[in-house]
């Protein structure tokens, strides 16, 4: 469309892109300077070229990082995606089932903070709801400090992401699920097909780009985490649960190595945009071959 | 046929019952003193003295913190929806040199995660002296909305006929009197979409708001929290109690508009 005055799209763009600018594309910028820097935060900082990436590579904590975000993205991938999925073809399978819909999308509502204060206590050693069940089934043996403990921490963090986003998965995949043409599915069951197998079979593959894009969400919004982990154990027991984002912050804000910390992030940055590439590449393959 | 159905319809609200028995505890200890929490945290709460609503709400400050997410997040909402449509508009509509280019920018946006910027955006906040103060959190929350909203609604504009544009054009309707007049009105169930999103979104934030924000006075609802939970570490009726108020709102909230905040969490995660 022609305008009357060729500044005109620039003004229409500029509080948006200013906006834009001053909180996201600098700060991208000066995130990758400094990661090239030591500085303390105090004085100038001082050029290191790569150090602080060779150092990263070398840092047990933050490899030892990357290690628990791939566990608890698999976790979540069968907690989240899986469950969600399953939960998706049994309500459709059936009417009137809006209720369960509702009550299981409520967690995805409430503030991750929220969840972690509240999920803290449920885990809670003294008076926590797991070790209550544990005790009413009769087995006070198996109760546990649960994110006090190296083996349990990683795993309860996992399970309350899993409360919370199986629902939002279930939305999504229910929403797909309903808009399936009929026909396709009619015609397998004059077929004959099983219920279950024409879930299987044909209806989830149907809606495989929704599963790809809430796998790719995982993988991405699982790189990112911070949230959970920095309420309910903070990286702990004894960095059990670190995740690199936990320790970036823990780097920046209270050692005050922000060059190094900027170096974590970028690295952070990185994987994220390299798991975006990928899926973008396998998204462009899988078009090629279905049509 | 009709006990299957049972069955099924048994077995469902089992499970989700389950699901939500974290909410129901934390609802019932809000009615019982801390030595019948640690007794049996199954127990029917003796009494219901729904004043310790009321005390988590003065004594806690949460009134504060509900008002400062309040404030932050509609300001920023308002603030990413109204220059996103700007922005949009232009992206949709006009042809221009650098187009393509600028569009990228924006939807590397969509791609960076907050891990990219927030160290560095940090300092830029502390040189600036913009940190600590009641609209501190206005703008990031508003450059964390504005490639999402901007992109989604783009595709919205994209979407209109040419020609509603052109009669306008033809009818002497001004650049800013098209976006008034046509697009604004056109966008109005795009907008509802990604108002939900980002506002969640907003009223969620944690990360930025723990960085920038020491003053109790100006936390939002997860960092206020976090301290109230610090503060009164053992009290634990009165954070049940805390958390309660948090929460139902959100859930009754979430249960009235259900449809439109699905729809809205769903399509904006999609993109």
């Amino acid at each position: 469309m022609k305008t009357n005055n060729r500044w005109t799209p620039y003004l229409f763009i500029l509080p948006a892109f200013g906006i834009y600018a001053f909180t996201v594309l600098i700060p991208v910028i000066g995130t990758l300077l400094s990661s090239f820097t030591r500085w303390n935060g105090y004085g100038s900082p001082i050029w290191v070229g790569f150090a602080n990436y060779v150092r990263a590579f070398g840092d047990t904590i933050f490899l030892n990082s990357f290690k628990h975000v791939f566990i608890y993205i698999a976790a979540t991938i069968f907690l989240e995606v899986t469950v969600g999925l399953v939960l998706a073809g049994v309500l459709t399978s059936r009417k009137s089932t809006d209720i369960y819909r509702i009550a299981l999308f409520v967690p995805v509502m409430l503030p991750m903070v929220i969840v972690a204060v509240l999920w803290r206590f449920v885990f809670n050693g003294d008076f926590g709801l797991l070790n209550g069940i544990m005790e009413k089934i009769g087995k006070p043996e198996w109760q546990q400090i649960w994110l006090g403990d190296q083996r349990f921490a990683l795993a309860a963090i996992c399970l309350v992401s899993g409360w919370v986003y199986a629902g939002f998965y279930l939305a999504i995949f229910y929403a797909g699920l309903q808009r399936l043409p009929r026909e396709v599915i009619e015609s397998a069951a004059l077929d004959g097909a099983h219920q279950r197998a024409i879930f299987w079979k044909i209806k989830v593959p149907m809606i495989r780009r929704l599963w790809e894009v809430a796998i790719l969400i995982c993988v991405t919004g699982g790189i990112q985490g911070f949230d959970l982990f920095y309420v309910m154990t903070n990286g702990g027991p004894y960095y059990a649960t670190e995740v690199p984002t936990t320790y970036m912050v823990r780097t920046v804000f209270r050692d005050q190595e922000i060059g190094y910390g900027s170096a974590l992030a970028i690295l952070v940055t990185t994987s994220v945009l390299i798991v975006g590439a990928i899926y973008s590449k396998l998204r462009k393959q899988s078009d090629l071959v279905e049509y | 046929m009709k006990t299957r159905r049972f069955v099924f319809h048994f077995i469902l609200a089992f499970y989700s019952f389950f699901y939500v028995v974290p909410l129901f505890w934390m609802f019932f200890s809000s009615f019982k003193d801390n030595g019948a929490i640690f007794d049996n945290p199954f127990s029917i709460p003796k009494s219901w003295d729904f004043g310790v609503f009321a005390e988590a709400w003065n004594k806690g400050g949460l009134s504060k913190y509900i008002l400062n997410s309040a404030i932050t997040t509609s300001l920023s909402t308002a603030l990413a929806l109204l220059t996103s449509s700007l922005a949009a508009f232009a992206f949709s509509r006009y042809e221009f040199r650098f187009k393509k280019q600028l569009l990228m920018l924006f939807v590397l946006g969509l791609l960076l995660p907050i891990q990219a910027y927030f160290i560095a955006q940090n300092e830029l906040f502390e040189f600036f002296d913009l940190k600590d103060q009641r609209f501190t959190l206005v703008l990031p929350y508003a450059g964390l909305g504005i490639p999402l909203a901007t992109w989604l609604l783009k595709a919205y504009l994209d979407s209109l006929p040419k020609e509603l544009f052109e009669a306008a054009r033809v009818d002497g309707s001004s650049d800013i009197g098209m976006f008034r007049m046509i697009a604004a009105p056109l966008l109005k169930p795009g907008i509802a979409t990604v108002a939900i999103f980002s506002a969640l979104g907003a009223w969620n934030e944690f990360l930025l708001a723990n960085i920038y924000i020491q003053n109790d006075d100006l936390k939002t609802i997860p960092a206020g929290l976090l301290a109230f939970s610090t503060k009164y570490v053992t009290d634990y009726q009165l954070l049940f109690a805390a958390l309660t108020v948090v929460t139902i709102p959100m859930i009754a909230i979430y249960v009235a508009f259900n449809k439109q905040v699905v729809a809205g969490l769903t399509e904006g995660s999609l993109k």
